[in-house]
């Protein structure tokens, strides 16, 4: 590897290391997610019924990846950027005490957020939030059978190694549903190059 | 926003990553307006978004969608 090639690599390393810096710092910086205006685009009245109020207000994701996962009592759920917990409390509720539901959340005071939510819930007995970064999964090999998520996936600086690792800690004949944004064209330079959109 | 990809190049990844059956679906449009009840979307960069968008793309600027596949 030339010189070059070494500081392009070393280059984009940074480049990586800044945007999860700036998404992190993001999410820690709110002191709430889009609240019912969000949660109402994205659930059903029913499915918000099975939410306790606190939860609701930090709804921050893009899509309903619950309501596409068809996921079946006794299953293992993992949710990648579980933020406060909705979707995490939902696939708990589906897969019930016989199941298991594990959020994962790059920051430790939205786990403990989440955690309270489960609680509140009712659900916390097969719940579990776990501080951890979507690139380096804290799970064992093959060890969960289903993984959702919910507008994470585009925060990632390092797509193919989150990828990765959600088909590592899958189970064989495990299956995936995400909810994410795409772009058809490209954002205006003013507006990529903006941090807040990194994070939003 | 800014990190998204297009849906072919997402589908494209995760089968790299060794996932089969890739299913994308449920297409909603994500735009300016929605964007802004987001609080990590800052007032400067939803004021630019509706600056430098052009007015028939506002109401979609990204796509929200849904994204299934196996392990096999």
């Amino acid at each position: 590897m030339s010189f070059d090639d070494r500081r392009v690599m070393a280059r984009d390393l940074m480049f990586q290391q800044e945007i999860k810096d700036n998404v992190a710092q993001s999410y820690r910086s709110i002191e709430s997610g889009g609240g019912e205006a969000v949660a109402r685009k994205l659930y059903s009245d029913a499915e918000l019924a099975e939410l306790p109020a606190h939860a609701v207000r930090w709804a921050l994701g893009v899509a309903n990846p619950i309501r596409y996962a068809f996921l079946q009592p006794g299953e293992t759920v993992l949710d990648v950027g579980s933020g406060g917990g909705i979707d995490t409390i939902l696939a708990a509720r589906r897969v019930g005490s016989t199941g298991s539901a594990i959020g994962l959340d790059i920051l430790e005071e939205m786990c403990e957020r989440a955690g309270t939510h489960a609680t509140a819930a009712g659900v916390a007995g097969w719940t579990r939030f776990v501080q951890g970064e979507m690139e380096d999964i804290p799970l064992p090999d093959a060890s969960v059978d289903v993984v959702i998520s919910n507008g994470v996936l585009n925060l990632s600086a390092r797509k193919s190694r989150a990828m990765a690792e959600i088909h590592r800690v899958l189970r064989p004949g495990g299956r995936i549903c995400l909810g994410d944004l795409t772009l058809d064209t490209e954002l205006p330079i003013e507006v990529a190059a903006d941090p807040s959109a990194w994070a939003g | 926003m800014s990190g998204a990809l297009a849906e072919r190049v997402f589908a494209d990844k995760l089968e790299r990553a060794g996932f089969t059956n890739v299913w994308v679906g449920g297409h909603r449009p994500f735009g300016v307006a929605e964007a802004s009840m987001y609080p990590l979307f800052t007032a400067e960069v939803i004021e630019a978004m509706r600056r430098t968008i052009p007015q028939e793309r506002q109401s979609h600027v990204a796509t929200a969608v849904i994204v299934k596949a196996s392990r096999p």
